[in-house]
């Protein structure tokens, strides 16, 4: 299914970028502001599944070209990987270390339940891509 | 002399012996077993012998182990290598005498098995590379059964007894009977299995001892209560499948179509004999229960007299010991009974229990073997095409003939083998346990008859193989039996010298038993009462003194050379237990189909009205135990705001015009305006995030809907279930979501007397810890997401394997219809993906 607009393609191409940046902000930032790795998953979702409504099948393919599994695969791997390492220090599962940073006169705070949270940005990225695609294959392009 | 080194070992405090030892003993046959996979093709020798190293690692690894710790008490474990603390399952085992003594007999079978397993195999690179590993496999799995210390342990190498056995047993995987006949096996075993491991796990769980070790050294302890009785019940019926005990004793007989190595290893010295000895390892802990005696030699009994019966009336050679050998098996599983009759001064009446198992294994080994080198030499298996074999002169089939013979002798019982001294023995237990419970004298008699039959098929083997006919009707020969040429190469002895050595251990047994005595008399100080009997006789002192016993052997004898002349109780008949499995089967399948269609109608509506009505029944019970679930709680101001009042009306409103569209676009849009409501309230009530989340999701919702709207099928107007019906359910369903949800988020203000609410709770540590939560906090100040990622992390985790799941299922489900054929050669998009 696809709507043939002129418009929904001129505004997908600029509003595309920006929800990708959208959902990146929202996940890095999601530990200490309203965001997070879930959000930032949707919104991406909402971004492509635009996109595939304004350019077709054929078109997400040439944007997306990796099968979504490995999106899944990395992305479930990312959050057992963080939630194992503790395991190896002794410490119980899921764990999470933070460490602040010092850059030149920035302080940064980083927690690896942020890593977790782009795991699970990742699963929900595949996740929805994978459906909307296939979903695309029974509809034609 | 030795006895007397064995004895101090006995009383001394030891040091703790080494489980490693044991584990590699346990592991070396699987090991070298699939190094053998690792040797090219054509290497057939080096092969064998990489096989034949890892039982014979097990043996030395065992030997050291024997020497360095002795025969430990059974009472005495290994120390412990943890494993899974949770589950109390750690890596402990015990090598007391009854184990060891299996373990070694495993181990040293296993040896000759690979060896005669190259001569019935040829040289078959394929067949001998397929074999090794799961041979070795199988060996690894018995040697931990029997070595195992540890009750969930012995379970685990238990199953993976079946395990291996079944893709033993259905070597001939193209073959559709003996597929069949490797299920049947493995259901029947597994079926026991699962019995074990339910009463391994009622027994661990009531005692609280998870070793055997622990459970003898508490024996008395462990009182006859309706658990420990149930619980024993279960392990019996586990230990008696897998020994085949009457009535399910079929799968052995139908394990025949193994190859004859795996026919030999599997039912004469291993698989078979663990349940025995499971027994064995019982008898200490659970010997004083009442029901032990009537129970155990009830199925000992019967399965004793029933398989001996069956064996006389089979033609086949390898069916005839297959039903001797489940007659055995009754045999040693009544000799374990007699362990709990006691008379008085002396707990019980059996000893030499080791003594008598190996001797049986010693001369059904060889017979399977000779079996199967005759089928291997002549092409036949069945009886009446054997006769006169002797006479006829095939090459290399008077060995066998001679081996067979002598393995025959000892099959009847005959003296100057270990096993007439063995027969003795259980006789005379037999008639010690009579004495003291009269009913027993039964069980005499059926013994007595069950050795008749052995007697008898010995008589009718000879006289076929010299070709006398003793009782054969005319219309019963069949002399058409075709010699078949076989390849002969320097490893054709391999088919008889292992059954050879076997056979030559039960004579020198027989004729000077202060050997035997010597090797086992460190063994069988496990078993009960030293005093019963002091060791193997020599050959004439049953004579000197002869009484019942003897008087019974005797009788056994005449009784069954007369049986074997008569022309009574002979042809083939088929044994009726073996519908047991098909028809257990074909029962299962009826039903389960009947069952599956019933519950799985394919109507969606019939399915949440399941998942509905027991949701409704979970909450009502909830509510049954605890009724302040249904009183409203304290502080809830209905009407707080009047935009959130208005958002609430919206959100009812769209609820409630649902049913009533019929358009499915309109029902799209009109929840998505439900949804969106929420969005508002959510906004209303400064929970961005969820704001956030809720509009993106609805926003996906939407989208998807209208993506797969033209998939689904015309709308079905006829109502599964009355209208009113659903009117009740949904609305009961709503309101009952709704009650929980308000109570759910009151819960989070609710304040016990000790703790902070829970909100507060997240509020003041989702940045920083406090000592309530060890000085540990979120690290972050967005409390939604520290609860996400960090308090309920794990929850997090299970979610995004469920969506992955989920993605799975619709990856599988529609499968796609791959219209974008690769035409323009683009090897990254799906299409190309999945049509790869």
């Amino acid at each position: 299914m696809r709507i043939d607009s002129l418009i929904l393609r001129t505004a997908v191409r600029l509003v595309l970028p920006l929800t990708v940046l959208l959902a990146i902000y929202a996940a890095l930032n999601g530990h200490n502001a309203p965001g997070g790795g879930f959000i930032a998953g949707l919104v991406t979702t909402v971004g492509l599944c635009t996109y595939r409504m304004a350019f077709g099948q054929r078109a997400f393919h040439r944007l997306f070209p990796v099968h979504p599994r490995w999106l899944v695969v990395a992305g479930l791997g990312l959050t057992l990987v963080v939630a194992i390492i503790p395991l190896l220090a002794g410490e119980p599962l899921l764990r999470s270390a933070s460490t602040v940073l010092r850059l030149g006169g920035q302080e940064l705070h980083l927690v690896s339940a942020t890593v977790f949270d782009l795991g699970v940005l990742v699963v929900v990225v595949g996740v929805a891509v994978g459906m909307i695609t296939r979903l695309g294959e029974e509809l034609g392009p | 002399m030795v006895g007397n080194r064995w004895a101090r070992d006995h009383n001394c405090p030891m040091a703790p012996a080494d489980p490693s030892l044991v584990l590699a003993a346990v592991g070396a046959p699987v090991v070298a077993g699939l190094a053998t996979l690792l040797i090219p093709r054509a290497q057939n020798l080096a092969r064998v012998l990489l096989a034949a190293c890892g039982p014979a690692a097990s043996l030395l690894l065992l030997g050291v182990h024997l020497t360095r710790y002795g025969v430990a008490p059974n009472h005495a474990g290994t120390t412990a290598i943890d494993w899974v603390p949770s589950l109390h399952l750690d890596l402990s085992f015990l090598v007391d005498g009854l184990g060891a003594f299996f373990a070694l007999l495993a181990a040293g079978v296993g040896v000759l098995i690979v060896f005669y397993s190259r001569g019935y195999f040829g040289n078959d690179a394929s067949s001998l590379a397929r074999f090794f590993p799961v041979l070795g496999f199988f060996t690894s799995s018995m040697l931990g059964v029997f070595l195992a210390d540890h009750l969930l342990l012995t379970a685990l190498f238990w199953e993976l007894t079946s395990i291996s056995s079944f893709l033993l047993i259905g070597w001939e995987r193209d073959d559709e009977t003996a597929v069949k006949r490797a299920m049947q096996a493995f259901f029947t075993t597994g079926f026991g299995g699962l019995a074990l491991l339910g009463g391994v796990l009622l027994l661990g769980d009531t005692t609280g001892v998870w070793r055997w070790s622990d459970l003898v050294a508490t024996a008395s302890e462990i009182g006859s209560s309706g658990t420990v009785v149930a619980a024993f019940v279960l392990i019996f019926v586990g230990a008696a499948s897998k020994s085949a005990q009457w009535p399910l004793h079929y799968w052995l007989p139908g394990a025949m179509l193994a190859p004859t190595p795996v026919s030999a290893f599997l039912h004469s010295a291993t698989m078979v004999k663990a349940g025995v000895f499971l027994l064995g390892r019982l008898l200490p802990v659970f010997g004083l229960l009442t029901i032990w005696l009537p129970l155990v030699v009830g199925f000992g009994a019967v399965t004793m007299l029933l398989g001996a019966g069956l064996a006389l009336r089979q033609e086949k050679l390898k069916l005839i010991f297959a039903y001797l050998t489940v007659s055995q098996l009754g045999l040693f599983v009544c000799m374990y009974g007699f362990g709990g009759a006691t008379d008085g001064h002396s707990r019980s009446a059996i000893d030499w229990d080791l003594s008598q198992i190996a001797s049986h294994g010693l001369y059904k080994a060889p017979l399977f073997l000779i079996a199967g080198a005759l089928a291997h030499r002549l092409g036949t298996r069945r009886l009446p095409e054997l006769f006169g074999l002797w006479h006829r002169g095939v090459s290399g089939s008077r060995v066998l003939v001679v081996v067979l013979l002598a393995a025959s002798y000892a099959l009847a019982g005959g003296p100057g083998t270990v096993s007439f001294v063995a027969k003795e023995l259980f006789l005379g237990a037999a008639h010690h346990a009579a004495a003291s419970h009269p009913a027993l004298l039964v069980v005499v008699v059926m013994a007595v008859l069950a050795a008749a039959c052995n007697v008898a098929i010995v008589v009718r083997l000879v006289a076929t193989v010299f070709g006398w006919r003793l009782g054969v009707r005319d219309e019963d020969l069949d002399l058409s039996g075709q010699d078949v040429a076989h390849d002969k190469d320097r490893w054709s002895p391999a088919l008889w010298v292992p059954a050879a050595g076997l056979v030559l251990v039960q004579y020198i047994g027989g004729l000077l038993p202060p050997v035997w005595n010597s090797v086992f008399r460190r063994l069988e100080v496990n078993v009960n009462d030293e005093a019963f009997v002091d060791g193997l006789p020599w050959l004439w002192e049953p004579f000197l003194h002869p009484g019942a016993p003897l008087a019974m052997s005797l009788a056994a004898i005449g009784l069954g050379v007369a049986l074997g002349c008569s022309q009574r109780m002979r042809g083939d008949i088929d044994d009726v237990h073996d519908r047991i499995y098909p028809v257990t089967y074909r029962l299962i399948l009826q039903y389960g189909h009947r069952a599956f269609h019933g519950i799985q109608t394919g109507h969606l509506r019939h399915y949440l009205v399941f998942v509905f009505a027991l949701l409704l029944l979970g909450i009502s019970w909830a509510a049954w135990i605890d009724p302040a679930m249904l009183r409203l709680p304290d502080g809830v101001a209905p009407f707080e705001s009047l935009t959130g009042l208005l958002l609430g009306a919206v959100v009812c409103a769209a609820a409630i015009a649902l049913p009533l569209v019929t358009e499915r676009v309109v029902r799209v849009l009109v929840l998505g305006a439900s949804g969106f409501a929420v969005v508002g309230l959510y906004l209303l009530y400064q929970a961005i995030d969820l704001a956030l989340t809720q509009l993106m999701f609805e926003i996906i919702s939407v989208l998807l809907f209208l993506l797969v709207l033209r998939l689904l099928p015309r709308l079905d107007r006829r109502p599964l279930i009355g209208r009113k019906p659903r009117l009740a359910l949904a609305a009961l369903v709503g309101i009952t979501i709704g009650w929980m949800t308000l109570l759910a988020g009151h819960a989070a203000d609710q304040r016990t007397n000790e703790s902070v609410t829970l909100g507060a709770f997240f509020e003041e540590h989702s940045l920083h810890g406090t000592e309530v939560t060890d000085g540990r906090g979120g690290e972050g100040r967005n409390i939604v997401n520290v609860i996400l990622v960090d308090f309920r992390g794990f929850d997090t985790l299970g979610e995004i394997t469920v969506l992955a799941t989920a993605a799975l299922g619709v990856w599988s489900m529609l499968p796609g219809r791959r219209r974008h054929r690769n035409d323009e050669g683009q090897p990254g998009t799906i299409a190309a993906e999945v049509e790869r």
